[in-house]
C-alpha cells in the first residue's frame, strides 16, 4: 500500500490542520482497509487512546472530502474504507514532519537523535 | 445486548445529525455504539461524542457556512483593498465610495493597512472610534 505515490500536494503537509484523529485513521488504514469499529480497536492498540465515535465519523468525512481516503462497497451494515494514494503521499509527508519535529526536540532535550 | 435506556439517549443523539447522514451511516454508528457500550464504554460517553459529532457536521455542511464563507471573502478582499472596516456598516454609501476612492490615490503601507482594520480606522479620522479600550 505504502509504495512509490505521485505526490500532487506539492511536498506540503496537508495534514498539518486535519487533526490527530485524521492522522490516527489514516495510520491504521496504511496496512488495509477497516470499517469504523475496527477502525477504533486498531487505535486503540497502538495509540493507546480510544477515538469517540462522533470523532471517528467527522474525521472520516473530512478525509473522505480531501480524497486521502475512500469508501468500499458495503458489507451488510459496515462501511469499510481505504487510503488512497493521495492518503499515502499525505501521511509520509505529515510523518517526515513530525520525525523531524522529534528529532530536534529529543536534541535539545538531551536525549539524542533517533 | 446494551439496556434500552443506553441505547435511547446514543439514538436521540444520532437523531441531531443531518438526514443524508443519518441515510449513509446511522445503521452502522447504531451498531458501533452498542459495541463500544458492550465493551464497558459509559452510554453517556458514546452519546455524547454522537452530540458533538452532530454539531460539528451541521456545522461544516449547513447552508449558514456558504453564506459566512461569502462574508468571510468579502470581509477579505474589503481588507486586502485597504478599505476600513467602519465604511462596510456605515449607512452613508456616497461618503464610502470617496474615502475609497482617496485610498486607491493615496496607497498606504500593508502593515498600516492592517493595523486600521485592528482597530476599526486610523485615529482621529471622522465616523471611526477613537476609543481603543474596548476593541
Amino acid at each position: 500500500m505504502a509504495g512509490r505515490e505521485r505526490d500532487d500536494t506539492g511536498g506540503q503537509d496537508v495534514l498539518r490542520r486535519a487533526g490527530d484523529a485524521s492522522v490516527l485513521i489514516l495510520t491504521s488504514l496504511a496496512d488495509g482497509a477497516k470499517h469504523g469499529y475496527a477502525l477504533i480497536q486498531d487505535i486503540k492498540g497502538f495509540a493507546g487512546l480510544q477515538l469517540g465515535p462522533g470523532t471517528l465519523y467527522g474525521a472520516l468525512d473530512r478525509l473522505e472530502r480531501m480524497g486521502l481516503i475512500e469508501a468500499l462497497p458495503a458489507e451488510d451494515r459496515r462501511q469499510p474504507y481505504r487510503i488512497t494514494a493521495a492518503g499515502v503521499v499525505a501521511l509520509r509527508t505529515h510523518l517526515d514532519s513530525i520525525e523531524r519535529v522529534s528529532s530536534v526536540g529529543r536534541l535539545r532535550l538531551g536525549l539524542g537523535g533517533i | 445486548m446494551p439496556g434500552s435506556r443506553s441505547m435511547r439517549m446514543v439514538e436521540s443523539a444520532l437523531r441531531c445529525y443531518p438526514r443524508r447522514w443519518r441515510s449513509r451511516h446511522g445503521d452502522e454508528a447504531a451498531e458501533i455504539a452498542c459495541l463500544l457500550i458492550k465493551d464497558g464504554t459509559p452510554a453517556r460517553s458514546v452519546a455524547w461524542s454522537y452530540l458533538m459529532g452532530a454539531a460539528r457536521t451541521r456545522l461544516v455542511t449547513g447552508p449558514r457556512r456558504r453564506l459566512g464563507a461569502a462574508a468571510a471573502a468579502l470581509l477579505l478582499a474589503a481588507g486586502s483593498l485597504g478599505v476600513p472596516l467602519a465604511l462596510l456598516s456605515s449607512p452613508a454609501p456616497a461618503n464610502a465610495a470617496s474615502v475609497a476612492h482617496s485610498r486607491t490615490a493615496h496607497p498606504r503601507p500593508a502593515g498600516l493597512r492592517s493595523a486600521e482594520l485592528r482597530h476599526g480606522g486610523a485615529r482621529g479620522a471622522p465616523g471611526r472610534c477613537d476609543r481603543h479600550d474596548h476593541c
